[in-house]
Parts: structure tokens; sequence; C-alpha cells
């Protein structure tokens, strides 16, 4: 049973002239598919990744997955919900966006430099009102630090005063702090460091781990995929090439697409003496 | 390989160099005493994390470093001519410079066979009508179609500006190219052409090439050799395949554990990771400054920075030319 069904996923984007311009010029409306007709299953406790490069749709698939954006066709159920049916009342579509969590690629841009770091991960806590007594959601956000290697010290500091990889990380205590069952990483290392990457990765196995986390990963660079990844769906130009079993995948890639990804992509392991 | 490179003489030579960062009353090392030689015809690589220094040793070299930076101490040597104290004769040159951000060097104004004329012009003394020929010629080798010399930069593709950056540092026909991270804005298909034209160029040219980059795949792929930085130090230099499948310093050694490997099973396994971050100016511990992320140092390490051993690696455990295990 798979706990995320994409089906026949379709997001068209309007780029036309206003209206009274295209009277004027003669010419016609300009719709961009960044989606096209995209079908895929993760199931509960697995990695689900899309690869593909720039403009290839992979961050509006998320944004719909998530329920940030409206698919112009087709579905997501997530555990048999889903978010656009308008047949949600708002209480259980509350619930849907507690569970369903994203972690984004730029720690810089996603957190408030106003905010401190325990302000911005209590925020998911009372807003979900998952605990209401003050004293109890203190030490919560402490365990939520804890749980990502920061320190409950750190509860007063501003996301300025931490390095890249450690803003990550309060990213991702963020992302947990709602007990969600699934955590959409949208380009989560690509602004990080490779040593720090190690660290953020490693990371985000231990708590799929721990609390049994769905993931839909999102990147470019196919080295980071194939560490994270049980299945691999590639992407491009909106539509999904090649799906596979990771493994599969790189060993054996059946479309002309993925095999050109796999031979440009730089590796470390492609030396020889 | 290494034979033919050690006889022929190094095109640019740095030897301890130190640049330093006035900050108030601090002085703080960005470059701290950094020594390597460029050979003719090869791409060396210096590889780092971010705040490594990496590209603070390409301005070093094409004089670039403004107050409140400057060069402490050491020499550049370049084709036998110091040129620390001023770069600006060779500098476009002799030595040209390519970008992350090609939008960034191009001026989105002017057509780019205009800027490609002037570049010529300016080192090269030459008519408009030939310059403008040579601009095709070098258009053509960077793969661009040479009809499109009057065209504006933003009529270009990402990976195809990038070319056109590539054809400007070409023209006045410079021995060295300094790439600073030339791939990283591109998509990876795109960055493999552009790899693959660089490799090309420095066969075919015998131009030397410095390619500064975070990203130890590209190293692994293009580089002949490697440099690897750490807190503005030189850990560890040497021929690119022995530092990646040997590697010596446990910088680098941690540096390729934690690079993800496409790989049938890696999935399953988790990666080496470092403790800890690249220390700030104002923190570099004394010593050898990795000591405190390493696994095996010593007393000696937290109070004596270590020399280059065997001109490979610096760290103090390589001392008797030992190996970590």
């Amino acid at each position: 049973m798979s706990y995320v069904t994409a089906h026949q996923l379709t997001r068209h984007f309007d780029l036309s002239d206003p209206w009274i311009v295209r009277q004027i010029t003669g010419r016609q409306k300009q719709i961009l598919t960044a989606v096209d007709q995209v079908s895929f299953s993760i199931k509960k406790g697995e990695t689900y990744a899309l690869v593909g490069e720039s403009g290839s749709g992979k961050s509006t698939i998320a944004q719909m997955v998530s329920g940030l954006l409206r698919p112009s066709m087709g579905s997501v159920h997530i555990d048999g919900h889903d978010f656009h049916d308008g047949g949600l009342d708002a209480l259980s579509l509350r619930r849907m966006r507690q569970r369903v969590q994203m972690v984004f690629q730029s720690p810089y841009a996603s957190l408030n430099p106003r905010w401190k770091v325990g302000d911005i991960i209590l925020e998911p806590i009372k807003s979900f009102h998952l605990i209401e007594d003050s004293q109890a959601q203190q030490k919560r956000v402490a365990e939520l630090l804890d749980q990502v290697g920061l320190s409950a010290r750190d509860v007063n500091k501003y996301p300025h005063e931490f390095s890249g990889g450690q803003r990550q990380r309060i990213s991702i205590a963020r992302a947990l702090a709602s007990q969600p069952e699934m955590i959409i990483c949208d380009e989560p290392t690509s602004a990080l460091d490779v040593s720090v990457q190690a660290q953020v990765l490693n990371l985000l196995k231990d708590l799929q781990h721990e609390f049994l986390l769905t993931y839909l990963f999102i990147s470019h660079d196919l080295a980071v995929i194939s560490t994270m990844a049980n299945t691999i769906g590639v992407l491009k130009n909106g539509q999904l090439v090649e799906e596979a079993q990771a493994s599969e995948l790189l060993t054996n890639p059946q479309h002309d697409y993925t095999k050109m990804l796999l031979s440009s992509a730089p590796d470390i392991g492609s030396i020889k003496i | 390989m290494s034979k033919t490179r050690e006889m022929t003489a190094p095109l640019l030579e740095i030897s301890h160099l130190s640049v330093m960062l006035k900050k108030r009353r601090d002085r703080l090392k960005a470059v701290d005493d950094l020594s390597f030689k460029v050979y003719p015809g090869e791409i060396l690589g210096l590889v780092g994390e971010s705040g490594a220094g990496k590209s603070m040793t390409g301005s070093a070299i094409l004089g670039l470093i403004d107050p409140p930076l400057y060069i402490s101490s050491g020499e550049i040597i370049f084709d036998g001519n110091r040129i620390d104290q001023n770069a600006s004769s060779i500098r476009g040159s002799k030595i040209s410079m390519i970008f992350q951000d090609p939008l960034v060097s191009l001026n989105p104004l002017r057509k780019i066979g205009d800027q490609l004329v002037e570049a010529i012009r300016t080192h090269i003394n030459m008519s408009k009508a030939e310059a403008f020929d040579r601009a095709k010629t070098l258009l053509a080798e960077v793969g661009i179609d040479p009809r499109r010399i009057n065209a504006y930069p933003h009529t270009f593709s990402g990976g195809m500006r990038q070319r056109v950056v590539i054809a400007l540092a070409l023209a006045p026909e410079p021995s060295l190219i300094i790439a600073d991270e030339p791939t990283t804005a591109l998509d990876v298909s795109v960055q493999a052409q552009i790899l693959d034209l660089l490799k090309r160029l420095c066969r075919e040219r015998g131009t030397s090439i410095i390619l500064i980059t975070h990203d130890m795949g590209v190293i692994a792929e293009t580089t002949d050799r490697v440099a690897v930085l750490y807190a503005g130090r030189l850990a560890e230099i040497g021929e690119t395949a022995s530092v990646l499948k040997s590697p010596r310093h446990p910088y680098t050694k941690g540096l390729v554990a934690a690079t993800p490997r496409i790989d049938a099973d890696s999935y399953k396994k988790k990666l080496f990771q470092i403790p800890g971050a690249m220390p700030d100016l104002e923190q570099i511990p004394q010593g050898c400054a990795f000591h405190p992320r390493c696994d095996f140092a010593n007393a000696q390490c937290k109070i004596q920075q270590p020399p280059l051993f065997e001109d490979r690696s610096a760290c103090w455990l390589l001392k008797d030319g030992s190996e970590i295990s």
C-alpha cells in the first residue's frame, strides 16, 4: 500500500501577454506545461527521488505534493487524502498540512532572520496546537534541537549566528516539530559544503529510520540521490522519462536521457589510475 | 608523466604566499604560507570548502587583492618574472580569468562580437577587421556558430554564455587561465560540455588552467594535479588520481569519503562524516588548523603547524613517511 500516490499530475502556467495586448498584436495564448502527466507512488518509510535539470519541473511537483500549488489536472493522494479535492473540511486540511512538511534549498532564505531559533521551531507546535503548556513546549523545542544535533542553549540565538549546515539543521528541526509523516526535501544540501552535506544527509537518514518518515527527495545531483533514494524518477521537460529502483536505474539505465545524465555527472568514483 | 613535468620549468610558481585581512587591530591570515607550482599545459585543481582561500589565491595571482586585504609575504613568479607586486602587465593578457556567473562577466548592452574585438585589440595590435575575423575563429573554437557574432548575451543560454566567456578569456592568447567555479551555475549535461571544452583547449593550445572548485567529482574528471586547501593552508597536493585514490592527509581522506558516489548500493550505507565545520578566520586553531576535527591528532598537532612532507601532505603523522591507516 503506497503512502503517496500521484496520478497524471499536470501543471500549466499561463505565460500569455495581457488580453488587450493579444488583441492588438494578434498573438496567441502561451501556455507552459511545467509538469506533464506525471504518475508515481511512494511507500511509507521510503525515499522517492526526483532528478532532473533546471526547468524539468522538479520543484513544481514538490509544491503540488505539499499542497502549495494546485495541479491543473491529475491528483496527489497522501494517505488517501487529497489537498485539492475540495471535499476536505478546514480541520482535515490542517491535519494534512501537519503531516506533510518541507525542507527548502537555501537555509539562508527559508528562516526568518528576525526570529529566534526557539520561536522558529515553536511556531508549528503552537500553530497546530500540539502542546499547550509553555514549559512542555520549551522542553519539546530543546528535544528537537538535540535530535538534529544542535544544543538546547541555541534557542535564544538568531539564524545569522549559525553556519549554513547548522541552519539547515534548524529547518529540519522545524519540519520535525509538527510530527510529520512525510518530508519533502527540495535540494536540501545543494547550498552546503561537502563535509556538511554528508552530515545533513546522514541526519536525514537517521531521522527517517527513527520516525519512519517518508521522503520525496528532489535534487539535480545524481551522486546525492544515489546515497538517499530507494526509487528514482528521472524528469525531463516535465515528463517522467524513466523510473526504477535506485540500484536498477544506476546500473542499467534504459532511457537515453538517463544514460546521458549518468555519463555527464561528475563522479569521484570515476577516477582511474 | 610526472617525471617530464618536473624537468620542464614551471609556468607559475607560488612560494610562501600569505594574504592578510586587516580587521580593526587584528591581522587575520586568509591565505597562509601557500606554495605550489603550475606547469605548462596542465590543469591544476584547487579544491576546498567555502572559506578555504581558493578564490583568494586566484585573485592574488591576478593582483586583484585590494585593501583591507594585502599580500604580507611570499612570491608569485610567472614565466620567470615576479608579479606579486605588479600584475597589471600580465593580467588579462598572459593570465585570464573565467568567473562563475557568465551573466555578470558579459556586458548585456553590447554585442558579443564587439566585446571580443575589444578584448583582442586591448592586448594584440590588430586592425578592427582582423580582430573581427579572429573573434569569429574564437567563437568557432568554443563551439558557437560564428554567424551569431552580432548577437547580444541575453539571447544565449547559460552554457552558451559561459562559452562566450571562455572565448573572451582566450582572446589575448593567455598561457594561463584561472577558472573560478566555471560550471557551478550550470546543469550537469552543460557542465560536462564546458569541462570537455576546457580540457580540449588545454590539450590543443598548451594552455595551463587553474580550476577552482568545491566539487570533488569535477576535480576527479578534469584535473591532472590537485591542491587541497583547508583554512587558507595547503593540506595536500599531488597527482589527482593518487590524491583521490590514496589520500594521505586526514582532511583529504575525510573529504573523499564524505563525497557521495554514484553507486548502486550506496543508499544502504551512511556517508562518512567529518565532525564540525571549517573554522572562521578569527578562530583558526593553533598548530594544525584541522586538529580539532581530526581523529588522529596528537600533542604536536595542537602546538605546531605542520610543514609539507614529501612535497605532498602537511600532516605531522606523515613525518616519518608513515601512513595513517
